[in-house]
């Protein structure tokens, strides 16, 4: 019968726990290393966090194709777009997404697509965007709220990021997930919505060309306030549809709920698009308050982008599907 | 040293003051364009704000006059109730000029046609016949009970302007909720003393 026995250990071997605990404070401390890997060169890592960053700096500094689909309307100063808009992650008021945005941690960044598709997958944000070819789209947004602005945004078509993954025949809907990140978004530790914050197309919205996913504004990387690092604009939806810092797409064969469905089905349906004849149970919205402009606008069908859009409505009562 | 008669008018100079400082403080910073991005909606905003948030003030003065018994209170109580009607008036002015842009169709058919609107509306139009009355030969004309029975309208205004803060409030409840439970603490305690009271 053999008997097991146990390495002796010399005495001056032990680690001290003094050592010991230091060490494990040295590993709980993911920031100091955070930081450190954000270094250039990604120093500690063999894989730079900031890889998707540097990687669309230096496509952005190329310089890219652009191409005005507000019908010339005069663009939004920079400054109004990044410290006046809804991000509800980072706080309710509208000032409050540009004095929290560092609470949003976006280096490294991965993307999952899923679902009804027959190439699944993970993927960190800069082989995302390897693959896509990027341009710059100017847009008029026009928030449920009743203001609007025109930007231009930097992205792909987000039909070129689901044909890679292959939707199959079943792929009748999309569900987009943002971000879960309580202990850093101050605004996911109340219950104003439950979180994360999910919005939902028709495949056929999804796949349509003018259906962005938006890593840039511009000229310049997406800033944290306005959805970094990839987020989705519909420009002809209410802007709450077009969901900010998306970690997730699944395409499903049910029809999925969005976070502000739920929050009140009597306000906020499943198309929301923009129309004027069709008011919010609260407020009217016939007209619309242009950031920067004096007085009022008149509201557009789907924003202005009835001729590219109004076909995917046909036949449908517009009222009731809002 | 000021005659008792002297202090109270210099104690009333200086509510009169401080109910004049975010007057000029919004229009400083109006001047020097610190209000954000949308300084038209700001201005509606803080007026609207400061003006409930003073008439709760105003509600919240007996029962603070009942509790600590200091005669300053209630010499301050009408012009603050009059600052209230003013930042409120102040606030559908701002709202007509500064939200509608003096559309008056537009303004008529959102009066009409929104509650918020209507709710907010009914609050200062009830307040009109309190600002009137608010002057010591009305109240003397009117005779105290009248008049004391009169001014509960306040409570109506009260409650018409939170419930109008309510219905525009669009997912955080938080702040609209306080406003809901400082009237309905204020309510309450009125009620408590008077069945205190009346025994």
């Amino acid at each position: 019968m053999t008997r097991y026995r146990y390495l002796a250990i010399p005495e001056s071997e032990v680690t001290p726990r003094e050592v010991f605990r230091q060490r494990r404070r040295l590993l709980k401390g993911g920031t100091a290393l955070g930081a450190a890997a954000m270094l250039p060169g990604g120093m500690l890592f063999p894989k730079n966090a900031r890889a998707w960053r540097d990687d669309l700096e230096g496509r952005l500094a190329e310089g890219l194709p652009s191409r005005d689909l507000a019908g010339d309307e005069a663009l939004t100063p920079r400054d109004d777009a990044t410290s006046y808009n809804n991000f509800y992650e980072l706080g309710t008021r509208k000032s409050d997404p540009e004095v929290y945005a560092h609470q949003l941690v976006t280096d490294p960044w991965s993307l999952t697509v899923d679902g009804e598709v027959d190439t699944p997958g993970t993927l960190a944000l800069e082989e995302v965007l390897v693959r896509e070819t990027l341009e710059e789209r100017i847009y008029r947004l026009r928030c449920v709220e009743a203001w609007s602005m025109v930007i231009p945004w930097i992205g792909f078509p987000l039909a070129d990021l689901l044909k890679r993954h292959a939707p199959t025949s079943r792929a009748r809907y999309v569900r987009f997930e943002s971000i879960h990140d309580p202990d850093n978004l101050r605004g996911q530790r109340s219950s104003i919505l439950d979180w994360p914050y999910r919005e939902v197309l028709r495949i056929d919205e999804a796949m349509h060309p003018l259906t962005l996913m938006a890593v840039g504004m511009y000229g310049e990387v997406m800033p944290n306030q306005n959805g970094a690092p990839i987020r989705l604009v519909v420009p002809w939806k209410y802007g709450f549809k077009s969901i900010k810092s998306v970690v997730r797409i699944t395409l499903t064969e049910e029809r999925p709920t969005s976070a502000w469905m739920e929050q009140n089905p009597s306000e906020y349906g499943f198309f929301a698009n923009v129309n004027p004849e069709v008011d919010h149970p609260r407020w009217s919205q016939a007209r619309e308050r242009r950031i920067g402009e004096h007085g009022k606008r008149e509201t557009l069908m789907f924003n202005g982008y009835a001729d590219e859009v109004a076909e995917l409505y046909a036949g449908m009562d517009l009222q009731e599907n809002f | 040293m000021l005659t008792p008669a002297g202090r109270i008018l210099a104690f009333r100079l200086l509510v009169l003051v401080a109910g004049l400082l975010p007057a000029f403080w919004l229009a400083w910073q109006w001047w020097h364009g610190d209000l954000g991005v949308v300084p038209e909606e700001a201005v509606v905003h803080i007026t609207g704000r400061t003006g409930l948030i003073l008439l709760l003030t105003t509600i919240a003065f007996s029962p603070a006059f009942r509790l600590t018994g200091w005669v300053g209170i209630m010499i301050a109580r009408r012009q603050i109730g009059l600052w209230a009607f003013a930042w409120l008036l102040a606030h559908l002015l701002a709202w007509m000029g500064l939200e509608q842009y003096w559309d008056w169709p537009w303004i008529w058919h959102d009066m009409r046609d929104l509650p918020y609107v209507r709710y907010g509306v009914a609050a200062l139009l009830l307040l009109v016949p309190l600002a009137l009355t608010s002057f010591r030969r009305a109240q003397q004309a009117m005779g105290h009970t009248a008049w004391h029975w009169l001014h509960r309208l306040v409570y109506v205004a009260a409650a018409l302007g939170v419930t109008h803060v309510w219905i525009l409030t669009r997912a955080d409840y938080r702040l609209p909720s306080l406003a809901a439970a400082a009237l309905a603490a204020l309510v309450l305690f009125r009620l408590l003393d008077a069945a205190i009271h009346r025994r």
